[in-house]
């Protein structure tokens, strides 16, 4: 649940941190679709290169940037060569044996190419999340006229987490105060039953109170709320999103077409 | 997101925009069954495109389209259940087991709200976590709509009266989940799944002389009905721990007589 509380404090001094949510949204869309839309495993390659990284330099997250890449890219990217390496329908150019596995080229060009696909995807997101505070998101979104049930629920959701483990370490304290002992990996197992039906069921008996506190407070109102904090954005940002949005949407039929004929 | 004000013309209303986003879903599967055979060098680039944009597009569609429906009570209830499907996951994905079990909240929502709250809940949910967790999350988020959203018909259709058929409806929702979700780990993740033990599976199926997209499938029909099948359990499991009163705040499951009745509240004479 670390992550989810490291997002709360996605707050920087960083040019990147300053913009608009949406434009790092639409950058980190875009920058998918373009990794994606050309089958070279340099392009993927240049993309990070050139664009996601200085970015991650530039935000000063480099150092988070990197370690969630690593805790969340490299298991894929291994797998993915084990796979597909060994694997791949249709591919027989052996290159080398380890017992009765072959490694063939195809597959291992197979593997580099989605690997780096994946890698363009999961940073432009990473860096989206490493900058972007989640309620300025959420403000962003409402004032593009979003169904304000969709912000509640996601920024909610975002809120629960935290208290969630907060209460679920409360609960293991009440226990072991009771004389719980937590053993070796049965132990562990057997103590998650009295865990889990507490941390849940008290969660979702908090629903009902929810529900009334947010009538009361108009939440079913029709007219669409202003908003408290004014998301900053500019002209300069608005064509930059327009020609980002361009691009990919070129990028996309232009595969489309290619696909279809 | 989709941002659509109140003045949207009837066939962009909420009901049309969960159908056009399970259009748009079908037409882009049925697009990458009908490409395949002749894609062979470009499987990894243009199909793994097209599958995340026609999945994302209809995410976005049914999302925009179930959030718009929901009452009060049902929009409070979403959050708890995302955080419980978050909660879990993690649980199940650190100790090791070869499950997800990350889609409890889903199917709860689905039996308790019907089938649009479900399909919401899931894709909120997928997207969550890949706002927070991971982005691998997000190309799924249709996926985790499928399953929220079968849920809620099988509900619909009385399957969760009795604990024998709930666990049949399980198993036919982890086929949906199976079948759906096999061209995002094919064509997008080239079939290294999440877990060492799916990706085993699938290499296996491949070595066997399966294509890509057949052993994803084959991998999901296998593992995703069993999953599913213990998810609902559950589910089921918390839906008897609730108290009484709360069921009762959701006409869904109130007026359809989705769950069995209680034998301690079943008045006497």
């Amino acid at each position: 649940m670390n992550a989810v509380r490291d997002t709360a404090h996605a707050t920087g001094a960083s040019g990147i941190h300053r913009l608009n949510p949406l434009t790092k949204l639409a950058f980190a869309v875009t920058v998918t679709v373009c990794a994606f839309a050309v089958v070279d495993y340099r392009w993927p390659l240049l993309l990070f290169g050139i664009l996601l990284l200085p970015a991650a330099i530039g935000a000063g997250v480099l150092r988070r940037f990197l370690l969630m890449l690593t805790t969340f890219w490299v298991p894929v990217a291994v797998v993915l060569f084990v796979v597909q390496g060994f694997f791949l329908p249709g591919a027989h150019d052996v290159i080398a044996q380890l017992g009765p596995l072959k490694l063939k080229s195809e597959g291992v060009s197979f593997a580099l190419l989605t690997a780096l696909h994946i890698l363009v995807l999961m940073s432009g997101f990473f860096l989206l999340l490493l900058t972007t505070h989640a309620g300025a998101f959420m403000s962003a979104l409402s004032e593009r006229k979003v169904s304000p049930s969709l912000i509640y629920i996601v920024s909610a959701a975002l809120q629960i987490v935290p208290a969630l483990s907060r209460r679920a370490t409360r609960i293991l304290h009440a226990q072991q105060a009771r004389g719980q002992v937590i053993h070796g990996l049965r132990g562990r197992a057997r103590a998650l039953v009295p865990l889990m039906g507490p941390l849940i069921l008290g969660a979702f008996t908090d629903v009902g109170e929810r529900a009334a506190a947010m009538e009361t407070r108009g939440f079913g109102a029709t007219r669409h709320p202003t908003s408290l904090t004014a998301v900053p954005d500019s002209g300069v940002q608005r064509c930059l999103r327009a020609a980002m949005m361009l691009c990919a949407v070129a990028a996309v039929t232009v595969n489309v077409w290619g696909v279809v004929r | 997101m989709a941002g659509f004000n109140r003045s949207t013309p009837s066939w962009l209303n909420e009901r049309w925009r969960i159908g056009w986003g399970t259009g748009v879903v079908l037409v882009t599967y049925a697009g990458l069954i009908a490409v395949r055979p002749t894609s062979e060098h470009g499987v990894g680039g243009p199909i793994a495109l097209l599958a995340l944009v026609g999945y994302t597009l209809g995410a976005l569609l049914i999302v925009s389209g179930a959030v718009a429906r929901l009452p009060p009570t049902t929009v409070a209830l979403l959050p708890v259940a995302i955080t419980v499907n978050i909660v879990m996951g993690k649980i199940v994905y650190f100790s090791g087991l070869p499950l997800q079990l990350d889609s409890i909240g889903t199917v709860l929502v689905g039996v308790v709200a019907g089938p649009a709250a479900g399909a919401a809940t899931g894709a909120l949910a997928s997207v969550i976590v890949g706002m927070t967790i991971t982005p691998g999350a997000l190309p799924y988020a249709v996926t985790a709509a499928m399953i929220g959203f079968t849920a809620g018909m099988l509900a619909r259709a009385g399957f969760f009266r009795r604990l024998s058929t709930a666990v049949l409806a399980g198993g036919l929702i982890g086929a949906v989940a199976g079948v759906v979700s096999a061209p995002i780990t094919a064509f997008v993740f080239g079939n290294a799944s999440g877990s060492v033990g799916q990706s085993a599976l699938i290499a296996t199926f491949q070595a066997f002389g399966n294509g890509m997209l057949k052993a994803a499938t084959l991998q999901g029909l296998v593992a995703d009905p069993l999953d599913k099948a213990l998810t609902v359990v559950l589910a089921m499991a918390i839906l008897k721990g609730l108290p009484p009163g709360f069921l009762h705040r959701f006409p869904f499951v109130r007026d359809r007589h989705i769950l069995a009745p209680r034998a301690d509240l079943v008045r006497v004479g």
